[in-house]
């Protein structure tokens, strides 16, 4: 593999910059929002009807969007912006994803300690003591804590508890 | 005068109820814990405390969450000047000399001065809030949709002029937050907007899980993998005793770190966290010594974080008085107000006053509380600080599922939630402030109804807004400081928010 090559002083770096894909990306959600708003009524500009504000704010979205990537031609390269903690990140919505799934169907208790497990033994592979007492203690406690002695609802699993 | 002390009386007569002393004080130790906790700020701590306030009364529930906002803000400042870790965002430039004081040994000091400076301006705030918030109330009696409209405009535009990195991200996130509150039922004409089919929706996005997801969440993601935390001083009390000629350097910026960071938390906008900036851009400006900035001066601390417990404070004047909030954090604070039946706005005051002058007192309360937390106990605080991240992110994680959860028992909050920390992972590391989408998304409905209203009662006639004379005003005003957002761009060298450390800002 060979080291890349320092730039030049005063060279221009070709490349996509972070503005300019963030930039196009907020002129396409407002595009979308435009698209997507069009089923609601618009109105007048003296009445306006409910489609008038969600046109409003998709062509501001638009409009800012565009001048962000106008003026963007300065910011970082897209291929030099760190992402170390990319991969764990994505582990971690993945597993809290599978958590919200799980909640309503093995109930709070259930759904934490497997998130823990996942979480602690998994991702940052702890030692299996401190991983089982961490998800017991945690789910246990924070239902007591919340559920019994708050009154906050908290979903049961189908079992009863 | 005289009503004021009897009102305040009246205050007292409530905080020092035991109930809601006890109250005051969980809520300033958990604000405290939430605030040196990388991941979870002032905004998501009280989102998740939300559904805690169920079952409790008004007051107490406005106690107990304004008791962890301002704990918050003294507790971000210990991880900032200890360990270089700011808990919250307001306390970002609080590390930079904070953290040098520390390494040359001067923990202790820059520990007590920022207690000591949060102390005042709170106090100060306390003070500004009670003479403020009544004389605001009555005039805002004369606020019709159009002086409605006007002012929710400004508080856009001056998010714009005065947030903390670019004013075009900074609108495009406000852009964004009033898209996402304009899901949901359109009040005016019944239609139901971007639902998607989801029936939860009809309801429009809730705060909580948007905040817990853009704050709370995305911090998670951004900082997990981190190894394990530096080691950590523990000041004792004997070290905490600043030096004369501290004291000295320290009075100048408390007093105006207060003043300063009560008059933005006024306006709407992130304003603890800009207080914080401007405070620390103007100190160094000021300072015959700039050059000991960044390397341990005691007034980069002193004013900034008496700054940012002004502005937390002084955030409640337009959400009592005026019933609008002016931060994420002012939201959740009226939202957990409205589940029991009460909207604040110019009528709070008069028909709420044990709510009100009770709220008032309890932070003069929390005040006390806060400064003994902060200096004597600032080492049983610390230990939390020793607990390894890979332990604590996971059940942080998890106290956000549970809270985004129990607000309406809705799994669907909580898929919002991760969606929202994806989001708003993304964006931040294309460095875009989100805290603008969280106003966004609690001012898009209040701005759509008013605008509509006003066209309503002037048959569709535009010209409502400047023939009234407050909107007028408010729309003047607006429009100047349109320019004044513009002017950078154009006049490149003539930026202020570049001389004060605005631009400096992630």
């Amino acid at each position: 593999m060979t080291a890349a090559r320092a730039p030049e002083p005063g060279s221009v770096q070709r490349g996509l910059r972070s503005d300019r894909v963030s930039g196009i990306f907020l002129v396409l959600l407002g595009l979308f929002i435009a698209w997507d708003g069009r089923v609601y009524p618009l109105g007048t500009l003296a009445e306006p009807g409910p489609g008038y504000m969600p046109m409003l704010v998709a062509v501001f979205l638009v409009v800012t969007g565009a001048l962000i990537a106008a003026f963007g031609g300065k910011s970082e390269l897209l291929s030099a912006m760190p992402w170390p903690e990319a991969r764990r990140a994505l582990l971690i919505l993945i597993i809290s994803a599978a958590g919200a799934f799980a909640l309503e169907r093995i109930g709070y208790r259930l759904t934490m300690i497997a998130l823990l497990i996942l979480f602690l033994g998994v991702v940052e592979r702890r030692s299996p003591f401190a991983v089982v007492a961490v998800s017991l203690g945690f789910s246990f406690i924070s239902y007591y804590v919340f559920a019994t002695l708050l009154l906050v609802q908290l979903p049961l699993s189908p079992w009863g508890f | 005068m005289v009503e004021t002390l009897q009102n305040l009386l009246l205050g007292f007569s409530v905080a020092l109820n035991p109930s809601v002393l006890v109250y005051a004080f969980a809520g300033c130790v958990i604000g405290t814990l939430v605030g040196m906790l990388p991941g979870l700020g002032p905004l998501a701590g009280i989102s998740l405390l939300l559904p805690v306030t169920f079952g409790l009364n008004p007051i107490i529930s406005i106690v107990l969450l304004s008791g962890v906002y301002y704990g918050a803000m003294y507790g971000g400042s210990t991880t900032s000047i200890l360990m270089r870790i700011p808990g919250e965002a307001a306390s970002v430039i609080t590390c930079v000399d904070g953290y040098a004081m520390t390494q040359r040994g001067r923990a202790g000091p820059a520990l007590a001065i920022a207690a000591i400076g949060s102390f005042v301006a709170g106090t100060f705030g306390v003070i500004g809030l009670m003479l403020l918030a009544p004389t605001l109330a009555s005039f805002a009696l004369r606020f019709g949709p159009p002086e409605y409209t006007a002012l929710l405009m400004i508080g856009f535009l001056v998010l714009a002029y005065m947030s903390g990195g670019s004013m075009l991200k900074t609108l495009a996130m406000a852009i964004f937050g009033l898209v996402l509150g304009m899901i949901g039922i359109d009040t005016m004409s019944g239609y139901t907007r971007f639902s998607y089919g989801l029936v939860e929706l009809g309801d429009g996005v809730g705060i909580v899980p948007v905040a817990v997801g853009l704050f709370g969440v995305s911090e998670i993601l951004l900082t997990a993998g981190q190894p394990m935390p530096p080691k950590v001083q523990k000041p004792t009390l004997r070290q905490l005793i600043p030096s004369r000629e501290e004291f000295r350097l320290s009075v100048g910026p408390i007093a105006r770190g207060s003043l300063l960071g009560f008059m933005i938390g006024i306006i709407p906008g992130s304003a603890h966290i800009i207080s914080s900036f401007v405070s620390y851009g103007i100190e160094r400006r000021i300072s015959k010594h700039p050059e000991r900035f960044g390397n341990g001066a005691i007034e980069g601390v002193a004013g900034p974080e008496s700054a940012n417990n002004a502005a937390a404070t002084g955030a409640f004047i337009p959400m009592m008085a005026l019933g609008i909030p002016t931060s994420p954090v002012m939201a959740v604070m009226i939202a957990a107000l409205m589940l029991h039946g009460i909207s604040p706005g110019p009528m709070l005051i008069s028909q709420e006053p044990e709510l009100f002058w009770g709220f008032v007192a309890s932070m003069y309360v929390g005040n006390v509380v806060l400064l003994i937390l902060n200096l004597p106990m600032v080492g049983l605080f610390v230990n939390l600080l020793r607990v390894p991240y890979s332990f604590l992110y996971p059940c942080v994680l998890c106290f956000c599922i549970l809270g985004t959860y129990s607000v309406n028992s809705s799994t669907l909050d909580v898929w919002i939630m991760l969606v929202m920390g994806g989001i708003g992972y993304v964006f931040r590391k294309f460095d875009y402030d989100l805290a603008p989408v969280a106003l966004g998304l609690i001012l898009a409905p209040m701005l759509e109804l008013s605008l509509r209203q006003s066209l309503a009662m002037s048959a569709g006639d535009y010209t409502i807004f400047v023939t009234r004379p407050i909107s007028l005003t408010l729309f003047v005003l607006g429009v100047i400081l349109f320019l004044l957002s513009i002017k950078p761009l154009i006049f490149k060298g003539k930026n202020w928010r570049a001389k004060v450390g605005l631009d400096a800002q992630g």
